[in-house]
């Protein structure tokens, strides 16, 4: 009862005033923006044709209805809270007649196959490396890893992505330059070797520079540690140097590491925007980049709403499982 | 340490692994289709072999055509609601009455068998059928059909795509079979454009097979998924992420109005894909894994011809790219935004102050036409208005100082612009005035200087240009740096006006808040896009947005009454003109004439300074296909997007056939 209400209760409230803030902030924010999107539906339609004065009129008229835009910003807003409790998040003003649950759905699936593999890689990697970088500190292939990864990371990621697609899709055109299978979905071997070799380009330009961040992070952390007086004791007790490695120097690394693979995977639901575009790859950060430049209220507050409940769920998680992982949290 | 070791030697061979997967499955690439690819018809079966095309087709058999964006909208084929993408998929499925081609000006008989036939008083249309035409599933396409697709477009006000609901209602009062291929319009009062909604430059009204969407319940919630098409191609397959779909061509393509009027058959399949930005385009083309691009900035041409030795545009050498389609771009005033762009001296010595044969080669390339009136130097249209009117261009005199007249026009620009060109090492395919277009307007800035000094300007002590108010001035030029040309010209006036003594400040804006700024009069200069005339000649349908009935204020959007003059031009004489026009047929040189005579009143006032035409870096790569339309053979406009793009489609033959 006491943990219930002094640790666990508290963390509950707090993530739903987060969502609740956050969501009533992406209501307003498209709402502020100069751009209409009933206007720019109009001008999506007469973009390549003339429209009579008259059949202007009432095209302006039946997008107002169609997109739920009539009627106060208030009125908007509690139909708005009415909708997300319902699950039913509107209808894609660009996309129209597709629903944004709809569209949601077609997107969501490839960003979380791709972003929660390569997060999971670049944290694993960056972890084991960072820890041996750091234990092994002169060792030649020690040096080497730091050096290009120290290279690697201050490089945009735009720039990296580019390369990549240069690299592997023109000099050498191996990979393919556009979406996410081949073909249509099925069960084949056919279709999963598509997927992979899709994604390939991807997830590559993420973990290089994902890789790097937490190398340099698992690194500076494990120094510290090998220098603390519990690894010094176990290396004159000449316990095994792996036992020293993977229980005393990385163990003892990995709160903040869990905190950051936690927060990762919450904000993949904010999906991989200059990847996905650079890589004409179908995720919800390529949908969302659609959404903004075209005034898509509904899409832009389903991604976002997503986005927010992702990433408090995810803090509420770390702050629920520290005591698993650090016994001074537990102790408390 | 031998542990260590492994564990070194476990991350290596995970991470070769992971590598391992990157190309699995996937064929590797054919060295004829990188860069530089093979012209030799003999490869096209090894890189069919090779492709990594999204679609399991011989690459022989495939037209790969850029789908110039990413359907957002998938599986849903009711083109007659506001939504699903229409693009390629109406040039290559769907029909009209008639088709307007941009290239030749023709009227092309599409659905229809004759021309539209109007009584005299143009209150009824008759318009004869085809009779050896069938939709997909084998049925034929009949009288009833136009019908059926009037009637429940004219009722069903949510099938409203391109406003053809209200429009049917606003003109039609009722429509009648006169025969199984025949059909009469009985239209609300005298209009000799009704035809205008079944003829399409971008798209006509589509024609919907009534055996199947009687059956439906509701025509504006069904998406007509799969579709059952009057044109040449079925839907196959599509990327239920929107970035590709795959057409078949019917087997009885010889009973399609493409089919009948070309005679050939075209690729057996049409694959659309979009790959992303210019960049990706040439890399897709440099692969050998597209066929024909929309259109992509200068660089990435170049970068196709470089990397690509068998592709080409509209020309093969300079200039290369399509200039025919029929649009301009100005420079458009808000005359509300401040008072001194509501002045035609003003504007005309904005004009006086570009020098277009440095736009034209500097900014632009060389690579479009000039034209100093918004109707677009095409063969057909040069010769219904630019030609005709180039004698009275030459004698156009302006008054720059009390009783003090100018002439301001120079025709020798072309002659100039052919001049640069070969310096440049070009040759030029064809007269200055065919390849860049029509005379300009002086570069004069002394004269430019006279004018604003009548006007109240002056300079200070630096050069800079005070407004009659003694506040310097300064502009604000909008344009969106998307819009390739648009932002290339609008940057050429910042240096030009900048040069002269106008503090202009060039805002490149994202496209939407561009437009968003245009609707609502949130600008001063802008680089908008338009043409008076269509394909026809005919202006009136576009020109009546700019009648004073459809005015509205700066402030508000300048649509809210339906209308189109983002410049705010409140001007009775030009509702006079519009009038005029509006009960004359519309291919009459009577039409053609009060046009002209709007057109010289639009020059005289300066009430946008019109640059140059439209041009499209279309490109196509004749490793697989040949017989797509170019300045050689120029049958057909090669715009394959729009709904008369069908005809570059079928006219495709397989190299070395």
């Amino acid at each position: 009862m006491t943990l219930f209400q002094e640790y666990i209760l508290p963390r509950l409230l707090q993530w739903v005033l987060v969502i609740v803030i956050g969501v009533t902030v992406t209501f307003l924010i498209p709402r502020l923006s100069p751009v209409n999107p009933v206007e720019q539906a109009i001008g999506r339609a007469t973009a390549f044709q003339t429209l009579s004065p008259e059949a202007t009129i009432a095209m302006r008229e039946s997008l107002l209805d169609l997109y739920g835009l009539e009627g106060s910003l208030w009125g908007q807003y509690v139909n708005f809270w009415k909708r997300i409790l319902r699950g039913d998040l509107g209808p894609s003003f660009t996309s129209f007649p597709m629903m944004v649950n709809d569209m949601i759905r077609n997107a969501i699936g490839w960003t979380i196959g791709l972003l929660t593999t390569t997060v999971l890689i670049a944290w694993l990697l960056g972890l084991v490396l960072g820890g041996l970088a750091g234990y092994f500190q002169e060792r030649w292939w020690s040096k080497l890893l730091e050096n290009s990864l120290i290279t690697i990371y201050p490089v945009p990621y735009y720039i990296v992505a580019f390369v990549l697609l240069m690299i592997l899709a023109f000099y050498f055109p191996i990979f393919p330059l556009v979406g996410g299978a081949r073909g249509t979905p099925n069960f084949s071997w056919g279709y999963i070797s598509s997927l992979i070799e899709h994604s390939f380009l991807p997830a590559v330009s993420i973990i290089l520079g994902a890789t790097a961040f937490r190398f340099i992070m698992a690194k500076a952390l494990a120094m510290t540690e090998v220098s603390s007086d519990y690894v010094q004791y176990a290396e004159m007790a000449a316990l095994p140097k792996r036992k020293i490695l993977f229980s005393y120097v990385i163990r003892n690394t990995m709160l903040p590491q869990v905190t950051d693979l936690g927060l990762s995977l919450g904000s993949i639901f904010e999906g991989a925007l200059i990847t996905e575009v650079v890589f004409g790859y179908p995720g919800i950060g390529y949908a969302l980049y659609v959404a903004i430049n075209s005034a898509d209220y509904n899409m832009i507050m389903g991604v976002t709403l997503l986005s927010i409940i992702g990433i408090a769920t995810a803090s509420l998680l770390v702050d629920l499982t520290y005591p698993l992982f650090d016994p001074r949290v537990r102790y408390r | 340490m031998k542990k260590l070791n492994f564990t070194l030697v476990f991350l290596v061979v995970m991470s070769l692994l992971i590598a391992a997967c990157g190309p699995g499955g996937a064929p590797a690439a054919d060295s004829s289709a990188s860069a530089g690819g093979d012209a030799e018809p003999a490869a096209a079966p090894a890189a069919a072999v090779d492709s990594q095309l999204p679609v399991d087709v011989p690459r022989q058999e495939v037209f790969v055509a850029d789908q110039i964006f990413r359907y957002s909208v998938v599986d849903n084929f009711n083109f007659w609601i506001n939504g699903p993408h229409t693009p390629h998929r109406h040039a290559l499925f769907m029909e009209t009455l008639w088709i307007r081609d941009q290239e030749t000006g023709e009227r092309i008989n599409d659905v229809a068998s004759s021309s539209p036939m109007y009584n005299d008083d143009f209150t009824t249309l008759d318009v004869d059928l085809r009779d050896n035409i069938y939709w997909s599933d084998g049925v034929q396409f009949t009288a009833d059909d136009l019908v059926y697709t009037v009637e429940t477009l004219k009722s069903n006000p949510d099938l409203n795509a391109s406003g053809w609901s209200t429009q049917l209602n606003q003109f039609l009062d009722s429509v009648e079979k006169t025969g199984d291929f025949s059909v009469r319009f009985n239209l609300n009062g005298p209009n000799p454009r009704f035809h205008g909604l079944f003829e399409s430059r971008w798209n006509g009204i589509y024609m919907m097979p009534k055996h199947v969407f009687e059956e439906v319940e509701d025509p504006a919630t069904f998406a007509f998924n799969p579709p059952v098409t009057l044109g040449v191609y079925t839907v196959t397959e599509t990327d239920p992420n929107g970035f590709w779909e795959l057409l078949t061509r019917r087997d009885d393509w010889e009973r399609t109005p493409a089919g009948i009027i070309i005679g050939n058959p075209g690729p057996k399949y049409v694959l659309t894909i979009f790959y992303g930005d210019s960049a990706k385009k040439a890399i897709a083309m440099s692969r050998g894994e597209l066929d024909v691009y929309f259109d992509v900035d200068f660089e990435a041409f170049e970068t196709t011809l470089d990397t690509t030795s068998t592709a080409r545009s509209w020309y093969t050498e300079f200039p290369w790219a399509y200039p025919n389609e029929v649009s301009t771009r100005q420079f458009l005033f808000n005359t509300e935004s401040d008072p001194i762009y509501a002045n035609k001296d003003v504007r005309w010595a904005l004009a006086l102050a570009l020098d277009i044969v440095d736009l034209q080669t500097s900014y632009i390339g060389g690579v479009a036409k000039v034209t100093p009136m918004p109707i677009p130097p095409t063969a057909s249209l040069a010769a219904i208005y630019l030609d005709p009117m180039e004698d009275w261009l030459q004698n156009l005199e302006i008054e720059i100082e009390p009783g003090v007249m100018y002439n301001p026009y120079d025709p020798t620009v072309p002659d100039q612009i052919a001049a640069w060109a070969e310096g440049e090492g070009f040759s030029v395919p064809g007269t200055p005035k065919e390849v860049f277009g029509t005379g300009w307007w002086k570069y004069d800035l002394d004269v430019a200087e006279r004018l604003l000094l009548k006007n109240g300007f002056s300079r200070d002590g630096s050069g800079n240009w005070l407004k009659p108010d003694g506040e310097p001035w300064k502009m604000d030029l909008q344009s969106p740096p998307d819009e390739n040309d648009a932002f290339r010209m609008a940057n050429a006036a910042a240096d030009m006006w900048g040069d002269f003594g106008i503090d202009v400040n060039l805002q490149g804006l994202e496209r939407s808040v561009w437009s968003q700024n245009g609707y609502v009069g949130q600008f001063e200069v802008s680089t908008p896009w338009t043409s008076f005339a269509l394909a026809s000649g005919d202006a009136w349908t576009r020109l009546r947005a700019l009648h004073p009935d459809f005015y509205v204020p700066n402030g508000e959007d300048y649509r809210s009454k339906g209308g189109g003059s983002s410049a705010r031009i409140n001007d009775p004489k030009l509702g006079e003109l519009i009038d005029t026009m509006q009960n004359l047929d519309p291919d009459s040189a009577e039409n053609f004439a009060v046009t002209e005579e709007f057109l010289k009143y639009w020059v005289e006032n300066m009430y946008d300074i019109t640059v140059i035409s439209f041009k499209k870096f279309v490109t196509w790569d004749e490793r697989y296909w040949t017989g797509f339309p170019t300045s050689e053979n120029p049958s057909y406009m090669p715009l394959y997007w729009f709904q008369g793009g069908k005809f570059a489609f079928q006219s495709l033959k397989p190299v070395g056939e």
